[in-house]
């Protein structure tokens, strides 16, 4: 086609007119004014509820065992955002991925809709009252089988009193209460010890923890509290405890170490009684292929006055042992009541079953001794070793039923399915620590399904059987029984329901002693030769499975590898290179009981003769999201157990080989080194007096004796050189002030008349101000000597701005016009993610894989740079400067070029490439109803938009609007940003730098306090503190 | 289905340019004049008081024109109408009942709020049972179903309008809503489009950086 300007031809103008009116007429065929819509209101209208404004109610986490206090934000009757109860005396306020991810169970698309009964072979829907019947029926054949076993997921308060009240009415033995992720070697070892599950530990009392393989950051014990302690202690920089790692495997809470000693598995018995007892160092340095001084060196320390604390978290054949030796060391140390607080002990640990429970359950099974089985919120099918073959004892069982919400591989094999409320929908108390309760009450106006309380269930069939129903008969349902155990009854819980904690003991169950003998593993798994040692570990976000079925958590990129929507074997590289293998290529690990295949991952922080495989992924049922994501190591354990707790062994050897194939780890990370760009920079214990504190100088900028030893490029800072007049040489900007870190003068001038600081809400540069800065300047400020980089985060910016997860297999891109790209992750392959927040992770030295390394985390989010790179490219003002500190995405603006992208130093902006948040995409993010989750405060951007971190301005929308209507101003920390108010190790603070009543505005100022790329002139609103490295006493300071 | 639209797109685009191109050779051999003359067409009132006339000018402007910060383009004059034919004249003026007794929330919520069938019933069970208007609300809230009503007034999803602020600020329900106390039947009264309401804050000394409403 030519486009001729002569009057003959077809001119552009009228061809855009023709384009026009095409798509003029297209627009009224489809968004007519009848798509507007309807305005439904409410049948009658409920108490306490103003539509659009949130209620908040207090209940109780249960995604773990720990119960944790969770406050849920409601909006027109549905739960929208899960965060920490501040009052909560286990997390005060804080919240991992795992509990806020709960939400996502909540509206689990994949949930059972209703009951389900099996017939002819296949589950199909049922109606309560038939299966109501069925299960009575059966239960009545069952009544007094000794047989018969209920296995409920572990957790404290008074459902498990109640489940075995209500067993015992039948006949039938107490429940088992099973949870694949308790640390059962280490619950045992406390008992004996320190007389409780799981005392509290408080690390600000010590000065050097010494970690065998505990991961008390990842998911060993209450991670949440323990985090929190943790913070709070390396928060005290100098005086802060030092943390040296002990294992074959750098777990979360091994990367946070100061120092690792990369112990082989199985030596880790040697290496405690060295150090913790009598034995000898050169052995245990020995076998576990360390070095002998290093060893002494910690031997040496340990035995001096150091304030010490041993914790010893290792999944071996021998794993009380190890904990034990770390629990007696800390009895004669006198740790007990200081950094361990066997007084506060977290209860949820109490009365778990152990693996041998369950081994021994399979072989009553397989013997036929088992009439009915049931099981609640637990998935033993998934969660034992496959040569356990607990599901093919599963067939040998007349009944079995499952109380479970989703379709797991356990519930996929029961006759009768009768979904459980979810814990977000349901009455109940827990008791996290003696003398408080916490109260889980339902969040929302109705359940998402047909669903029923296990509660209401059981005491239904016991009304319809009149089996045990005398001690139901005062009570209409479960939460009227919940109502009458409260102490004080229900006036008193109607009291303490705003709060959700109340002080006071509900009657615990009496744990039944481990009936089972535990069959020990061959002592030290001995490795042929060829053979590396195998160890298997419980991910951080998934712990053995659970986690599975949510996209957040799938999405999350792993802590320590950073790879999602995967499952990887973990070598080192040394290994790797005789291998001949490079990072993607598959590995099959081999043992006795069969193989799987998974691509590589070169991880410095594994001891070379070790490859480690992550639980949590390798689900065959579990719903969309879990189903055929990655591997099981499961499959090939051979399922030997510890000797004295009957824990599952996690160590085995294997044979590991290339296989043919390779596939593009799913990472978010571009590279694992700063490469001199000292992105996350640390300062050593030493150092740390000499930083000064950050003043405004002449200069016109913080005065950092630290800023220009740590700059590259000579450590020049353009505009600081001495000699220019004492300010920012601006070019352009004669006028230009010398000015402070936050502030920005190319800025101030691109405000134009919203820099008018006499304007009544506008200006946020003040001449006037004593920060020379601003009426307000919404500021952030990192602290990387608290941040453990866990990414509760992460998933908190997720469930507060609506990001849409990208990695699910539908979510490819088209390949040609009938076939997709239906590889997990392949989004993320391409770089495609949304993380608008990304926990950044970076290794200092230790190259060539045969020394130490120092291991950085950085959040890394949208800076809101004064002086934004990203503002002046974007050719349509679709990313400005708000007056008051934002630099602000105008989705309705945007037009996709993706200038602003590439012109961003930090990585910080995000493209929605194919309208994840469009409900008739094939890549739509939020099936129904995931998106009942769904902010309403935020915009669900569609396709072609650029989209990155606002700041929550939402939140900051809100406060305003508060403060506004109650006629006042905003005050000092009234409110928080979502990552902010999750960071269980309380790294991040947010708030106004213009104002002194807020905490952000004194911790930028800080000794430590520095920006990302400085030398960059972009005034960045995030204000980073140095991490505080903590040198062994007489090896060398580093970094 | 949207993998057969996306790759019907290309064929479809190309259609349209072959039908462009046939269309404005057409047009070229007229002689040229009618272009010039479409665009001489007055562009419509920003502060129409008759909807009706409105939307006439909408529908028989041949060409689009400057409109981009007036009515036209959005749904001003939209008057559907309601499942029940709910008379604010009757109820405003006569009764002098106060916005905020049905729109409750509209001085502490972002959403103003649409009164609950039974805050309808509240009255009507006794107050005017017989009508045929109040007969179809009855019969709503004995099904016990919510009146189904037409949504009016929308700015799209990625604009907020805190509605507290507004009231909380002064400015009248009929600033934005016209006076909704004489219509027989709402209409959208305000263009709602981004320029108007820039144009108050504006005048109102507000502030207007898009982060105000945009995100």
């Amino acid at each position: 086609m030519s486009i001729d300007t002569g009057s003959a031809g077809v001119k552009r103008r009228d061809f855009l007119k023709v384009l026009g009116a095409a798509g003029a007429a297209g627009a009224t065929i489809g968004c007519g004014t009848d798509d507007v819509g309807k305005l439904i209101p409410y049948l009658e209208s409920p108490d306490n509820t103003v539509p659009g404004v949130s209620n908040y109610y207090a209940t109780t986490c249960r995604e773990c065992a720990a119960g944790c206090g969770v406050i849920a934000e409601v909006r027109d009757g549905r739960a929208i955002k899960l965060e920490g109860n501040p009052e909560h005396p286990l997390n005060r306020g804080a919240l991992c991925s795992t509990g806020q991810a709960a939400l996502q169970g909540l509206y689990n698309p994949d949930r059972y809709r209703g009951p389900m009964a099996r017939e002819g072979g296949r589950l199909v829907p049922t109606t309560w009252e038939k299966a109501l019947a069925t299960l009575g029926q059966q239960l009545t054949g069952a009544r007094g089988n000794a047989g018969a076993t209920f296995i409920n997921q572990s957790e404290s308060g008074s459902f498990p009193v109640f489940l075995d009240q209500w067993l015992s009415a039948f006949g039938l033995p107490a429940h088992l209460s099973y949870d694949a992720d308790l640390p059962a070697s280490a619950v045992q070892a406390h008992r004996e010890v320190y007389g409780v599950a799981w005392p509290t530990f408080d690390f600000t009392a010590t000065r050097l923890v010494v970690s065998i393989g505990a991961d008390f950051l990842d998911n060993w014990g209450a991670s949440v509290p323990q985090q929190l302690s943790w913070g709070d202690a390396r928060a005290k920089l100098a005086d802060a405890p030092r943390l040296v790692y002990i294992g074959a495997r750098r777990s979360l809470t091994g990367l946070n170490a100061d120092e690792w000693i990369a112990a082989r598995p199985g030596s880790e018995l040697l290496v405690a009684q060295a150090l913790f007892g009598e034995g000898d160092v050169a052995q245990a340095a020995q076998a576990a292929g360390v070095s002998a001084e290093q060893l002494q060196r910690l031997a040496t320390e340990l035995r001096g006055g150091t304030p010490s604390l041993a914790l010893a978290g290792t999944s071996g054949p021998d794993a009380t042992e190890v904990a034990l030796a770390a629990a007696r060391f800390n009895q004669a140390r006198g740790a007990v009541g200081t950094s361990v607080k066997p007084a506060q002990p977290v209860l949820g640990f109490e009365g778990g079953a152990s693996y041998a429970d369950v081994r021994a359950l399979v072989q009553r099974m397989n013997a036929g001794q088992v009439p009915v089985l049931m099981v609640r919120g637990a998935n033993p099918a998934f969660t034992t070793p496959r040569s356990l073959g607990f599901a093919d004892a599963m067939g040998k069982v007349p009944f079995k039923v499952s109380f479970s919400s989703f379709p797991d591989e356990t519930s996929e094999l029961c006759d009768l399915v009768l979904p459980d409320h979810h814990a977000l929908e349901t009455w109940g108390i827990a008791q996290p620590v003696p003398g408080t309760i916490s109260l889980q009450q339902p969040t929302m106006t109705r359940p998402v399904f047909n669903t029923r309380p296990t509660g209401d269930v059981l005491m239904a069939v016991s009304k319809a059987t009149a089996v045990g129903a005398g001690a139901y008969a005062a009570y209409a349902d479960y939460a009227a029984w919940i109502r009458a155990q409260f102490p004080g009854g229900p006036s008193a819980l109607a009291a303490a329901l705003p709060t959700g904690i109340a002080r006071g003991s509900v009657p615990a169950r009496s744990a039944p002693a481990s009936a089972a003998a535990p069959v020990a593993a061959p002592a030290a798994p001995a490795r042929a030769e060829g053979e590396l040692h195998l160890v298997v570990y419980p991910s951080p976000l998934l712990g053995t499975g659970s986690g599975g079925n949510k996209p957040w958590l799938q999405e999350l990129a792993d802590p320590v590898t950073k790879i999602s929507w995967q499952s990887w074997v973990e070598i080192h590289p040394l290994t790797a290179r005789r291998l001949a293998v490079v990072n993607g290529d598959h590995l099959t690990v081999q043992t006795a009981t069969g193989s799987v295949t998974a691509p590589a991952y070169l991880y410095l922080g594994i001891q070379p003769d070790t490859v480690a495989i992550a639980l949590g992924r390798g689900h065959t049922a579990y719903g969309r999201y879990a189903k055929g994501i990655g591997i099981n190591p499961l499959d090939i354990l051979a399922g030997g157990e510890d000797s004295r707790s009957g824990a599952l062994s996690l160590v085995t050897t294997a044979r590991v080989t290339k296989a043919a194939g390779h596939a593009d780890l799913v990472t978010t990370e571009g590279s694992a080194r700063q490469h001199g760009r000292n992105i996350a920079q640390a300062v050593a214990v030493s150092a740390l007096a000499a930083l000064q504190p950050a003043e405004l100088q002449p200069g016109g900028r913080f005065g950092s004796s630290n800023a220009t030893e740590n700059a590259p490029y000579g450590g020049v800072v353009p505009g600081t050189e001495q000699g220019h007049g004492g300010g920012h040489d601006i070019p352009g900007l004669p006028s230009s002030k010398p000015l402070p870190g936050l502030r920005s003068p190319i800025a101030a001038d691109a405000q134009g008349e919203l820099a008018d600081s006499s304007g009544k809400d506008l200006g946020m540069y003040d001449q006037e101000h004593w920060s020379g800065m601003a009426k307000r300047r919404w500021a952030m400020t990192v602290d990387l000597a608290r941040c453990t980089g866990c990414s509760a985060c992460v998933t908190a910016c997720y469930a507060e701005n609506n990001i849409p997860t990208v990695g699910a297999p539908w979510q490819g891109r088209a390949t040609s016009p009938v076939t997709w790209d239906e590889t997990p992750g392949a989004n993320i392959v391409k770089g495609r993610e949304m993380t608008w927040i990304r926990l950044e992770r970076y290794f200092e030295g230790g190259e060539d894989g045969s020394a130490d390394f120092e291991t950085r985390f950085i959040p890394m989010l949208c800076q809101h740079c004064g002086n934004a790179p990203c503002e002046p490219v974007c050719p349509v003002y679709a990313t400005y400067h708000s007056p008051d500190g934002l630099n602000v995405q105008v989705y309705n603006r945007c037009v996709g070029t993706r200038y602003c992208s590439n012109n961003c130093p930090y990585k910080v902006r995000y493209f929605n490439w194919f309208g994840f948040g469009e409900p008739n995409r094939r890549q739509y993010a939020f099936p129904e109803p995931l998106n009942w989750q769904l902010n309403p405060d935020v915009t669900v951007r569609g396709k072609g938009v650029m989209e990155k971190c606002t700041f929550c301005v939402q939140r900051i929308r809100e406060a305003e609007n508060r403060a506004k209507l109650e006629g006042r101003p905003l005050e000092g920390d009234e409110f928080t940003v979502a990552c902010a108010q999750a960071c269980p190790s309380r790294a991040i603070t947010f708030g106004d730098a213009a104002d002194a009543s807020w905490s952000v505005a004194q911790l930028a100022v800080d000794r430590r306090a520095y920006h990302v790329f400085e030398e960059l002139n972009t005034f960045t609103a995030v204000v980073y503190l140095k991490k505080v490295n903590h040198a062994a006493p007489s090896a060398s300071p580093t970094a | 289905m949207t993998r057969g639209r996306k790759w019907a797109a290309i064929p479809g685009l190309a259609l349209i340019a072959a039908v462009a191109t046939v269309l404005s050779a057409y047009s070229g051999a007229q002689a040229g004049a009618p272009a010039q003359a479409a665009t001489a067409a007055q562009p419509p009132v920003a502060t129409p008081t008759d909807t009706a006339v409105l939307r006439q000018q909408r529908d028989t402007l041949a060409e689009p024109g400057p409109w981009a910060y007036s009515a036209a383009s959005s749904d001003q004059g939209y008057a559907p109408e309601q499942p029940v034919n709910f008379p604010h004249p009757v109820h405003v003026q006569s009764l002098q009942m106060n916005c905020v007794y049905c729109h409750f929330a509209a001085d502490k919520s972002p959403d103003p709020g649409m009164p609950a069938v039974g805050t309808c019933m509240g009255c009507h069970t006794v107050v005017a049972a017989g009508k045929p208007e109040i007969q179809k609300l009855a019969k709503y809230y004995n099904e016990k179903k919510p009146v189904p009503w037409v949504r009016i007034h929308k700015v799209p999803d990625y604009v907020h309008f805190p509605h507290m602020r507004h009231v909380d600020a002064g400015v009248t329900c009929q600033s934005c809503h016209g006076q909704v106390q004489n219509m027989p039947r709402v209409y959208q009264y305000s263009s709602l489009n981004m320029g108007w309401c820039v144009s108050c804050h504006v005048e109102r000394k507000a502030r207007y950086d898009c982060a105000t409403c945009h995100y």
